[in-house]
């Protein structure tokens, strides 16, 4: 009986183990390939700092302002029931199957200065294709649907109840929210924040049809690799790797204890 | 003061109708009804929580129909207390103090937190998390938190439901005493009509959306006005059956006639005739272990099936074709020296059947 009961659990431990191997092996070649020497090197060029400054910079705006528009969207998507909620939730959902070069060509339609949109942006002096602003559209496109979920479950896993008790205690419906909810769901809402964030840093196809100049880190190792070949990529990969790294420890602390 | 004045709540499907009712100022008033009946539903509807169809709320003689929650001036203590989960115990109590407007009443938040916690005998768990409070601590913390801003009406939805019976006799009584100390009208939902006799002043018993009988718990008690009130209330003997006319005269008024349930026909004084329930309450069954000359017409022939002793009084089940209840004070159990398989004579006078 053991004998049988723990055959099949050998099986599927051994087909886990393939997986993560096989997302664990390249990262770690990838980090032993690169020499402190090089990362130094890489680290002193102007051009690869400034990239990554321009990365942070544009992760960090796009995850502002998704979370300005997207956190009241999730608390109403969580605690309401309206007209629509189910097609505005599939909507927001989109942009994740939605092929990021699509996505791109799609932006590139809609904020060219030759659309309407875009030509009117660019009139109050907002230009998108080939600028910075392009590049916080095209992470904000890719990025928002992940903020949205994760509040929306943020705040879904705060008992409702909770804000009634709060009202009947004298509080109104801002101060209850503001009070009750909002700290209860924090770290939710903070923990989908870093993942749209980190999305955003390693977000390319898009990027790379709306703004390929100024680059981004990710467009840098891309521009790298195909210019002066692997080994001029590899420190700057692996410094994104770092970063995208350090992000997921952050998520992980982050993440309420009973959920893990 | 609480008036409410026909009201009408739709909550999906269920609605809840009709419901008039008033409790004076520092009045304790009980909701009761079974699980479903629409009890916390009523409460909500109090408490500006669920959306009025019609009808009119009345606090101390102001309309508060259309005013939210926080502005009616009311403490809730919900059944799973909801205590705020990233605050302390003293911040929980302290809520709603703090969430007043700037110049409205003012109370020292600390000074009001102490007295509570005093009063409710909670002081060494001022600064712990409310995670892993036992449940009776819990209660308490969600009574103080409710009492904190001082509020004029208390709403209680079946506040002992999840505490063991030995906290819930002392919780009880604790509020009995609140009550009377801060001399708040209370308004309390429970399904145990037991106690609604313990606490209440007045008590209203809801059924599926509609109050089917309210009065003080004496009253609906002894009184009950229909089948589904005397059985729930526990008033005991409950028999369906029908009544007819045995005296021929067609006088207004009442008559005297034959109540016929099953095989038990009983003479009573009846209003009308056709289907009814008759009610007997156990303490006015008679036994006796052979046949007496009285006036106690209804005499049959019984078995006594068990007994239940409950301190001074037990409670005989009977089978006298159908089962009975008769509630016995046990010294007379022991003087007829009673048990299971007893053949004894069980009585009662008309005037003791209560027909509704």
């Amino acid at each position: 009986m053991p004998l049988r009961s723990a055959l099949p659990r050998v099986v599927l431990a051994g087909l886990g183990a393939c997986l993560v191997l096989f997302i664990v092996g390249p990262l770690l070649r990838l980090l032993f390939f690169a020499t402190p020497e090089t990362l130094g090197e890489a680290l002193r060029d102007a051009e690869l700092r400034d990239s990554i400054a321009l990365t942070v910079f544009t992760a960090t705006a796009a995850t502002v302002i998704a979370a300005l528009l997207g956190v009241p969207l999730a608390y109403l998507l969580a605690r309401r029931n309206f007209r629509g909620r189910r097609l505005v939730q599939g909507l927001i959902d989109l942009p994740v199957v939605v092929p990021h070069p699509v996505a791109g060509i799609a932006l590139l339609l809609f904020l060219g200065r030759r659309s309407e949109v875009g030509g009117a942006l660019a009139n109050v002096g907002l230009e998108f294709v080939s600028h910075v602003p392009g590049i916080v559209a095209a992470m904000l496109f890719v990025s928002a649907p992940i903020l949205v979920s994760g509040a929306r479950e943020a705040f879904r896993s705060v008992d409702p109840q909770l804000e009634r008790v709060a009202r009947t205690l004298g509080d109104t419906a801002w101060g209850a929210f503001r009070r009750v909810t909002l700290p209860l769901a924090a770290r939710g809402v903070l923990a989908g924040s870093i993942l749209a964030w980190s999305r955003s840093v390693s977000e390319f196809g898009s990027i790379v049809i709306l703004t390929y100049n100024p680059k981004v880190a990710s467009i840098y190792i891309f521009d790298r690799f195909t210019t002066f070949g692997l080994q001029s990529a590899v420190p700057a990969a692996v410094i994104l790797l770092l970063v995208a790294l350090t992000m997921l420890v952050v998520v992980r602390v982050l993440q309420p204890q009973d959920r893990q | 003061m609480i008036r409410l004045d026909n009201l009408h709540v739709r909550v999906g499907t269920f609605d809840l109708r009709e419901i008039s009712l008033e409790v004076p100022k520092g009045g304790y008033a009980l909701i009761i009804g079974p699980t479903g009946s629409g009890k916390t539903t009523l409460l909500e509807a109090v408490a500006g929580h669920a959306r009025l169809r019609s009808g009119r709320v009345f606090m101390h003689d102001d309309d508060v129909t259309h005013l939210p929650p926080e502005r009616r001036g009311l403490g809730f203590v919900y059944q799973q207390y909801h205590l705020f989960p990233h605050l302390s115990v003293r911040d929980n109590i302290g809520y709603g103090i703090r969430a007043m407007r700037p110049g409205s009443m003012t109370l020292d938040p600390d000074a009001r937190v102490e007295e509570l916690a005093g009063m409710l005998a909670i002081e060494p768990l001022l600064n712990r998390s409310v995670r892993g409070l036992s449940g009776g601590e819990q209660q308490r913390v969600a009574l103080a938190r409710a009492l904190a801003p001082k509020p004029s009406i208390l709403l209680l939805d079946e506040p002992f439901a999840a505490v063991d019976p030995a906290t819930r006799q002392v919780l009880r009584r604790e509020l009995r005493e609140l009550h009377e100390r801060e001399g708040i009208t209370t308004l309390q939902v429970t399904h145990d009509f037991d106690e609604a006799l313990r606490l209440g002043d007045l008590v209203a018993v809801l059924s599926e959306g509609r109050i089917a009988q309210s009065g003080t718990p004496e009253q609906v008690f002894r009184y009950p006005n229909s089948a589904f009130v005397a059985r729930f209330v526990g008033t005991g003997n409950v028999i369906a059956g029908t009544v007819e006319r045995t005296d021929a005269h067609g006088e207004p008024g009442p008559f005297r006639g034959q109540f016929t349930g099953g095989n038990l026909v009983l003479d009573v004084v009846a209003e009308r005739e056709g289907p009814s329930h008759a009610v007997v309450r156990p303490e006015d069954i008679v036994l006796s272990l052979t046949h007496y000359p009285g006036s106690a017409r209804n005499h049959m022939e019984g078995k006594v099936v068990r007994l239940e002793r409950l301190g001074p009084v037990t409670l005989v089940h009977l089978d006298v074709g159908r089962p009975l209840i008769a509630s016995l004070t046990t010294q007379s159990v022991e003087e007829m020296r009673l048990k299971a398989g007893t053949a004894v004579v069980v009585a009662f006078k008309a005037t003791a059947i209560l027909l509704v």
